[in-house]
């Protein structure tokens, strides 16, 4: 019984899918009359989108009913063990990925029908990829964390292909599919590497192989260890979208309706960085290979550095808002890797990083929505100029918008504000002086291109005779932009409550 | 040299040339026989390697659905199955320095991590190993988590797939809530400046 | 050489090998199709390099309940692929890569 309470989180988000799946398969079209379709989930897309909202809320829920029983009270776990490990750190995880997930399902619930999107298996798709997002967070074991990771990736392949018709969309599903299954594949071999060196798929066994490296009757070879690190390392970078592998991610945005975009930019990214502590801390946490002089933090800082200051140059050259949220996403992945780097000297390094990405998540989640009730009827708002004027025609987006920009700047008192805050105060912590400097630079020169978005809002008008995009009415979209607006400002205003949570969620390096 | 090595041998050689003939044919049929000839050698790589099961399930999943589908995608595209040139053409600079350097790197790689020089032979295998029993037990006990996983995985890659490939199950001319003749609804004109593809899209 | 084919580091040679042919056919080949082959090549070997490590482990079967998992992923992954691929090929009336740009402007 206790291992089912433990799993519960899991549970609920995968066997929701199954009966949402059911429930769209028997049910019936919503169609005008004497339309034909063969699809049973045409027109239903609201419905839909409010059961996967509620039950990646239940997951939520169960989430932080665990974390409040304690996992280390639920004996039983150990029995998933090593390939689910359900910790405060795995709960935590798990609780932001419900959280993206729920703002996706609802801003899919108001997008899919305004833009004619009528492909219902939107919705089990996001929950389902949810699932592996949850268990790559909680990947123990080499084995799960593959699997989990494929799930997930799978899952976000084709909600960015169900977009028929458009040739953006099928360029960006086909790009973003070969690249990230090459990924995977060099991710796979650096695994495979690992555990022909260590004999270990669990990382636990695995960190304990690595510790012993030069210790009499060790076998394990380091020359081994290195490689798989540099392929694993690759890997996960892409997956992060660290610059130089970020190539992807402004086209595969750009293409993708935009609540799979706004899925990928929150829950993938969050369980990639889950898996990548885990990983680092567990698996590859001796100290000979984590030290700064040669080991990953000094490879890790210089893609935290790159990924700041190369996505916050191109961000401002953008034309079309999308893209510039997607080079803002590789900047925050930047941020937060300044963070992974610091998690070897300082515990809460990792904590820093799990309130960082969980902040950076509904603030994501809340520009993507904001730029979604700026379009309707087929017409998305793509570029600045759609937006102009906004603040005037529809005060109340342009508001909600201006509150998540600012959120993403890192300005007070909202959530982003106190995620880069304690990123950096970590980073200064731990004596990485140069990271967190740059860092704040680069946090500066980020606010430009949020601010333009809001010259454009409010202090532009749409030049005449030029397509406008007019906002759309959505009781699902209105739902999720207010319910991350209270996320970003009780993280910004109160954010010692979370921070003792995400404390909880350290990972040590033991 | 015993019998198990001409073995591996053979199935090495015709591995590797299978692998090579998948990335230079230009005729993708021929490239997916090639596919077909690498996963066979692996698969009696697998043999030598006392792991029966995972012989026959390679040969079952792999050629037998895999590469089945490869060809099915092949015939169905025709023609156009080729893609342009041949393959081989000078385009982005980045992939022609890309690739000698990556097999340079792997090369070094392989012989870095063969250390051929001081070869120790397998001890013997012990008895069951590789058989359906031992790799059913695991998966059944040790790894039934991401055997269970693997339900999530494939039901996302059904799903997605179908949710892809499916061709429209509504008929286009009664789209619901649709709007007024200035606009079209599916037809993925996700900006204005686009409308031209879209009308060219529909007409096809 | 009476060891060939009976040592460790001869199929861990080939596994690679075949990895390094699939990573130059994915970054150099145009043809989506032979790119998706090429990323099947880089699953097998890996497969291959799976069930090697395992036999030398000897006891327990990690290895290739490992293995087993890859083959699903990778079928999974074919499955998904193709499907995008045809999408693609109805909407632009080619299966070359380089077409697709017109997402950078």
């Amino acid at each position: 019984m206790n291992l089912l309470f433990g799993l519960s989180p899991f549970l609920a988000v995968g066997v929701g899918a199954l009966l949402l799946m059911l429930a769209e398969a028997f049910g019936k079209p919503n169609v005008a009359p004497g339309v034909e379709t063969t699809d049973a989930g045409a027109g239903r897309a609201g419905e839909l989108a409010l059961g996967a909202a509620v039950i990646l809320v239940i997951g939520a829920v169960l989430s932080v009913a665990v974390w409040v029983a304690g996992p280390e009270s639920l004996p039983e776990l150990t029995q998933v063990a090593p390939h689910l490990v359900i910790d405060k750190f795995t709960l935590f995880f798990s609780f932001t990925l419900c959280v993206g997930g729920a703002l996706a399902a609802l801003l899919a619930g108001g997008y899919l029908p305004e833009h004619g999107i009528d492909r219902s298996e939107f919705f089990p798709l996001l929950l389902l990829s949810t699932v592996g997002a949850m268990a790559l967070s909680a990947a123990g074991d080499l084995l799960t964390l593959f699997v989990a990771l494929e799930t997930m990736s799978l899952g976000v392949y084709s909600l960015i292909g169900l977009r028929r018709g458009s040739p953006r969309a099928a360029e960006a599903a086909l790009k973003y599919f070969l690249l990230g299954s090459f990924a995977a594949a060099i991710m796979l071999f650096g695994l495979a590497l690992l555990y022909g060196a260590t004999g270990h798929t669990d990382l636990a066994g695995i960190g304990a192989a690595v510790r012993s490296i030069g210790s009499p009757g060790s076998t394990v070879s380091a020359g081994k260890i290195l490689i798989s690190l540099v392929l694993v390392l690759v890997g996960l970078a892409f997956k992060v979208s660290a610059v130089p592998f970020h190539q992807w991610t402004p086209d595969a945005y750009e293409g993708a309706p935009t609540p799979a975009a706004t899925y990928m930019a929150v829950a993938v990214k969050s369980a990639a960085f889950a898996v990548l502590l885990r990983v680092l801390l567990v698996g590859f946490g001796d100290e000979r290979l984590a030290s700064w002089g040669a080991g990953w933090p000094p490879a890790l800082a210089v893609l935290a550095v790159l990924s700041m200051t190369v996505a916050n140059l191109v961000a401002g050259r953008q034309e079309s808002v999308k893209r510039m949220l997607a080079y803002s996403s590789i900047a925050h992945a930047g941020y937060a890797l300044v963070g992974v780097v610091a998690a070897m000297r300082s515990p809460e390094a990792v904590s820093a990083v799990a309130f960082y990405l969980l902040a950076y998540t509904v603030s994501t989640a809340g520009a993507f929505g904001a730029l979604i009730l700026c379009g309707s009827r087929g017409a998305e708002a793509v570029s600045y100029e759609d937006l102009a004027g906004v603040g005037k025609r529809h005060p109340a987006a342009a508001l909600a918008f201006s509150l998540f920009l600012f959120s993403l700047a890192g300005l007070p008192p909202t959530a982003g504000f106190f995620g880069k805050l304690y990123v950096f105060r970590t980073a200064i912590d731990s004596g990485l002086y140069t990271l967190a400097i740059l860092g704040l630079v680069n946090s500066v020169i980020g606010a430009y291109y949020y601010l333009r978005v809001m010259v454009y809002l409010y202090m532009r008008e749409p030049a005449p005779g030029a397509p406008r995009a007019v906002t759309m009415r959505s009781g699902f979209v209105a739902t999720a932009l207010v319910a991350a607006a209270i996320f970003v400002l009780l993280l910004g205003m109160a954010p010692g409550f979370t921070l003792d949570m995400a404390s909880g969620a350290a990972l040590t390096a033991r | 040299m015993t019998p198990g090595g001409y073995f591996f041998g053979v199935c090495a050689v015709v591995a590797v040339l299978g692998a090579l003939a998948t990335i230079s044919a230009r005729n993708p049929i021929r490239g997916a026989m090639g596919l077909l000839a690498t996963i066979v050698g692996i698969a009696g790589m697998y043999v030598q390697l006392s792991a029966q099961f995972l012989a026959a399930i390679q040969l079952i999943v792999y050629a037998g659905a895999v590469v089945v589908l490869f060809v099915f995608v092949i015939m169905l595209l025709g023609p156009d199955a080729h893609g342009a040139d041949g393959g081989k053409r000078p385009g982005s600079w980045a992939r022609w320095i890309a690739a000698p350097l990556v097999s340079v790197l792997l090369l070094g790689g392989a012989v870095l991590l063969a250390r051929v020089s001081t070869p120790q032979r397998f001890r013997a295998a012990p008895p069951g190993h590789g058989t359906i029993e031992a790799v059913g037990g695991d998966v059944f006990g040790r790894a039934l988590v991401p055997f269970e996983l693997s339900t999530a995985l494939l039901i996302v890659a059904a799903v997605g797939a179908i949710a892809i490939a499916r061709s429209r199950a509504t008929k286009p001319s009664e789209r619901p809530a649709s709007v007024g003749a200035t606009r079209r609804l599916f037809g993925g004109a996700i900006h204005p400046r686009d409308a031209r593809t879209v009308d060219d899209e529909v007409a096809r | 050489m009476s060891a060939f084919g009976h040592v460790l580091e001869h199929y861990v040679l080939v596994a690679t090998l075949i990895f390094g042919i699939g990573c130059v056919g994915f970054l150099v080949r145009r043809n989506v199709l032979v790119q998706l082959m090429s990323i099947e090549l880089m699953l097998n070997a890996v497969n291959l390099a799976l069930v090697a490590y395992d036999r030398e482990q000897g006891a327990g079967s990690t290895g290739q309940t490992f293995a087993f998992f890859v083959i699903a992923v990778a079928a999974a992954e074919v499955a998904v692929g193709l499907a995008i691929i045809l999408a693609f090929y109805r909407l632009r009336g080619t299966v070359d890569g380089d077409v697709a740009d017109t997402l950078r402007h």
